[in-house]
């Protein structure tokens, strides 16, 4: 028993960087109507913004925990305006197409300049372990796990308690009623979008003391992302956070006890629940 | 919405089609050389996890051994005429398979070399076969190359999923970590080396406790570790069989777990000073490995990896060295025999017996094509022990080369 | 509100539309399906990318207005659907346009306590998702949200298309009540019936032309013929 609630907590943990992920590029979709490909480079050069921190500046996790998201945001708020924006009116496999090609580059880029082996990091925060009365567990993955939660919750109350949020969702839920209401959606598109390229990049710091730093991190870890996106339902916010923790929780379970389906399972689960609830399983079916 | 994701996946074949194609090099023409001239083919990963510890700088290993063997020879080479060229395969064996191909028979390339990633190398050493050309595997792992899937164009050059296991799985064994716990990618590097591991931990008194097969890649080795923490009886030791950056994810979470603290120690399947560098010395510090060759283990490698740092601006691994050994041994098997014909290159080659920059008491075996030569059971450095740059290793023992590399298998029969 | 006078290229849905509305006038477009009826609304609101010709509002060319610029000036759209948020609660739906300074310093009838005076049921669900309402309370819902921005013209498409007939009386009384103020009106409807009791004139709109223009009992003596033409 204590071993699968310390199992299920591991999955909680890896779960949390799936619904960060999973978050931003919900937000993302919401606004735009952009599957956001380069996601998965923005938390890979979240991950190498923390170690170039540390090692050219010698500024710490801390540092990088708010440093390097805010920057990425501004980064990411650049290229929406500068080039995503461009191709806003036409089909959207434009911007699929710009933003896979923006993730290739900067996974080029930074396979010139650091090389495809990991770097190593030296920031790491909580060497120890927390007792957690019935395990225990390494203090900093407990630590990221409450990041990720605390971040969830703050977007949600962002969402359903603010203006903002309101103006938000209604415009993720009808983007062109809305501007007949007399709102300015497109105001709201640059900053949300930095806004997704930020969350992105907190993972990526948040995964630098755990994982390995290299410029292929985020190409592997985005695939699962988007199977995640796909089984909370496409631009669901609370979908895409559930079926984070869920999927984090069902993998680790799945290696648990039948080790055989750990790599498949995910999409198993994305194939049944297009089959039963094509639209997610948070999502609603789109209007005409 | 199903719509809106069928297009994404439409254009994300086209693309992956895309990057599948291109890459290559003109070939060459003169004598008893077939086409004028030799061509060399480094079919490697030029852009992957494995592009570090191979890539780009195993090519221009290759490069470097033409060069050597054209200074040394002069006039008096078989031909002038020597060209290298290289092809990405990106670890995928279809991709593999096609460039082989492609090298073979369109581009007139004499030899391969390298090709990291099992399946990737298995594939190549079949087309090998098929095209009647020489295909030296420098990076892949498996013993299959030179068992079961064996052929008299394929050989064997720097190591083995037997040699790393001989080596880390019985010393660890013998130094009194009998219990294991083995966790190895699912695919066939990592199940080559769960077998040859289990064998040689049996064989040295040991008992493999558990394992796991993990998907990969992978950044999520918590599970596993936490279940080999929780096993009962309690291994002595997780072995891992990971590479590059799974690797790198399953040490750094090894550590947070403080598996180290539980008594749990930790042994590596195969890792190359990349990896260290990426994980950071300190933390591996102690931790003991098998290796084919590193750099500084004595004057007459450490003066080749002046000249391959002075050449390429890094520290070679033991796949650079060896992609220099293989295309060396190659070219001057080509000059004793006057031609490049493979099946009288490989007339010259085997059972040849020779000692390079790379390898110490090497034998080119004729049964098996596997090339035998001393291994070496090494341990990290603490960081104060170092004195150099990348002085990351020191040796533990020499296991000669009889002992180092399996009897031939008799499921290899060349024909 | 002056004039409108729109028309595409390719398919022409609409073919140099003419068509005014005053301060407190009722006017309603019928026509069948697929008339062009529901995209004269949608470039009236500038939510239709390839328009050409000209939207006057009280004087102001806004021909090139962004669509949120347009609700500002004071044109309140009421879509065929409703336009309700399934995600956002009634009171969420009911303030999320905002309310224009000049509509709020000139002190609109339609105040959040007023819309739920008068609303009592709205006042009741104001917490619960606009998706729980029941067709009739949408429709009051979306017509009071663009009420309590103190628009000068309404644009709406079929208020009372699938509700009971009780509660299609309680949109005309909404409509009037509206009219009173001095709010124009543009009611896009296939209910003739319905459209005499609230507007003051008519317009016949067929492949998208305006084809004839009628007044109340003009539309009473001919509502047979009306109604068949309408195929109704």
């Amino acid at each position: 028993m204590t071993s699968f609630l310390q199992q299920a907590f591991n999955g909680l943990v890896s779960g949390g960087f799936y619904a960060l992920l999973a978050l931003g590029l919900a937000v993302i979709f919401g606004m735009l109507r952009v599957v956001n490909f380069a996601h998965g480079a923005l938390y890979m050069l979240g991950a190498f913004g923390a170690v170039v921190l540390s090692d050219s500046l010698g500024l710490g996790f801390w540092w990088a925990l708010l440093i390097v998201p805010l920057v990425l945001a501004a980064a990411g708020m650049l290229v929406e305006r500068l080039l995503v924006h461009r191709l806003a009116a036409l089909d959207p496999l434009y911007n699929f197409l710009l933003t896979f090609g923006i993730a290739l580059v900067c996974q080029d880029l930074m396979r010139m300049k650091y090389g495809s082996h990991s770097q190593p990091y030296a920031g790491a925060p909580f060497p120890g372990s927390l007792d957690l009365g019935l395990f225990t567990f390494p203090t900093y993955q407990v630590f990221v796990l409450c990041v990720a939660a605390v971040v969830c919750l703050a977007v949600w109350l962002l969402l359903t308690r603010t203006r903002i949020g309101t103006v938000v969702r209604a415009a993720t839920e009808r983007p062109e009623t809305t501007r007949a209401f007399g709102i300015d959606t497109g105001r709201w598109v640059t900053p949300v979008f930095g806004f997704g390229a930020g969350l992105a990049a907190l993972a990526g710091v948040l995964a630098a003391p755990m994982r390995a730093v290299n410029s292929s991190m985020g190409a592997d870890l985005i695939i699962i992302v988007f199977a995640v996106v796909v089984i909370g339902g496409l631009g669901s916010i609370p979908g895409a956070v559930t079926a984070g923790f869920l999927i984090g929780m069902l993998q680790a379970l799945g290696n648990l006890y039948v080790p055989v389906l750990s790599q498949t399972s995910v999409y198993l689960l994305m194939a049944v629940v297009l089959l039963v609830r094509p639209a997610g399983l948070f999502g609603k079916e789109e209007h005409a | 919405m199903r719509r809106s994701w069928s297009a994404p996946s439409a254009a994300l074949a086209a693309i992956a089609l895309l990057a599948g194609c291109g890459g290559g090099g003109p070939g060459s023409g003169g004598g008893s050389i077939s086409d004028d001239g030799i061509t060399l083919g480094v079919l490697t990963d030029l852009s992957g996890v494995y592009a570090d510890l191979a890539g780009p700088n195993a090519v221009k290993a290759v490069e470097m051994a033409v060069d050597d063997f054209k200074k040394k020879h002069g006039d008096k080479a078989v031909t002038k005429n020597i060209s290298v060229i290289s092809a990405d395969h990106q670890n995928k064996p279809e991709i593999a398979n096609t460039k082989a191909r492609e090298m073979y028979d369109r581009k007139k390339t004499d030899a391969i070399f390298d090709v990291p990633t099992s399946s990737a190398a298995l594939a190549v050493a079949t087309i090998a076969g098929q095209s009647k050309r020489l295909y030296f595997n420098i990076g892949a792992a498996t013993t299959e190359l030179n068992g079961k899937s064996c052929n008299k164009y394929t050989y064997g050059w720097a190591y083995d999923a037997y040699m790393l296991a001989n080596g880390t799985g019985t010393e660890v064994t013998e130094h009194g970590d009998r219990n294991w716990y083995l966790i190895y990618p699912d695919y066939a590097f990592g199940q080559d080396m769960e077998a040859k591991f289990s064998t040689a931990i049996k064989s040295a008194g040991g008992e493999v406790v558990g394992k796991d097969a993990t998907p990969f890649p992978n950044d999520n080795f918590s599970t596993f570790l936490l279940k080999a923490s929780a096993h009962k009886p309690k291994p002595d030791v997780v072995g891992v069989m990971q590479a590059g950056g799974d690797l790198v994810n399953v040490v750094k979470q090894y550590q947070q777990f403080k598996l180290k603290d539980k008594d749990i120690a930790l042994a590596v399947g195969l890792m190359f000073d990349t990896d260290i560098k990426s994980i950071g010395q300190k933390n591996l510090a102690g931790t003991r490995y098998t290796t084919a060759w590193f750099w500084n283990m004595d004057d007459k490698a450490k003066q080749w990896s002046a000249r391959f740092k002075e050449r390429t601006g890094v520290t070679p691994t033991f796949d650079h060295a060896a992609n220099y050994s293989a295309a060396t041994q190659y070219l001057e098997a080509v000059q004793r025999a006057g031609t490049d014909k493979a099946e009288d290159v490989a007339k010259t080659l085997d059972g040849m017996k020779f000692d390079d920059v790379f390898a110490r008491n090497a034998e080119v075996r004729k049964e098996d094509h596997r090339v035998v030569h001393d291994a070496y059971l090494v341990q990290v450095k603490e960081p104060a022990e170092s004195t150099e740059e990348d002085d990351f290793t020191k040796l533990v023992k020499t296991i000669p080369a009889d002992k180092a590399f399996a009897a031939p298998s008799p499921d290899c029969t060349m024909g | 509100m002056r004039g409108v006078s729109a028309h595409y290229d390719e398919a022409r849905v609409l073919d140099e539309v003419s068509l005014r509305i005053g301060e407190g006038e009722v006017v309603t477009l019928v026509g069948r399906n697929g008339a062009g009826k529901t995209t004269l609304l949608r470039c009236v609101m500038g939510l239709h990318q390839r328009m050409t010709g000209e939207v006057t509002f009280a004087g102001r060319d806004i021909s090139t207005a962004a669509p949120h610029r347009r609700a500002r000036l004071g044109l309140g759209f009421v879509p065929d659907d409703r336009g309700i948020y399934a995600g956002l609660t009634v009171e969420e739906n009911l303030t999320l346009p905002p309310v224009p300074a000049a509509a709020r310093s000139s002190g609109s009838p339609w105040s959040l306590e007023r819309i739920y005076e008068s609303f009592p049921v709205l006042a009741q669900r104001r917490r619960t998702s606009g998706a729980r309402l029941s067709g009739g309370e949408q429709q009051m819902l979306a017509l009071a949200r663009v009420l309590r921005t103190g628009a000068r013209v309404l644009l709406c498409d079929e208020p009372t298309e699938g509700l009971a007939p009780i509660v299609v009386q309680r949109i005309g009384e909404i409509i009037r009540g509206a009219k009173e103020h001095g709010v124009g009106v543009l009611l896009v409807e296939q209910n003739v019936r319905f459209a005499t009791t609230v507007a003051d004139r008519h317009y016949l709109l067929a492949q998208g032309r305006i084809v004839r223009s009628l007044d109340n009992t003009e539309v009473r003596e001919r509502e047979h013929e009306l109604l068949q033409y309408l195929g109704l």
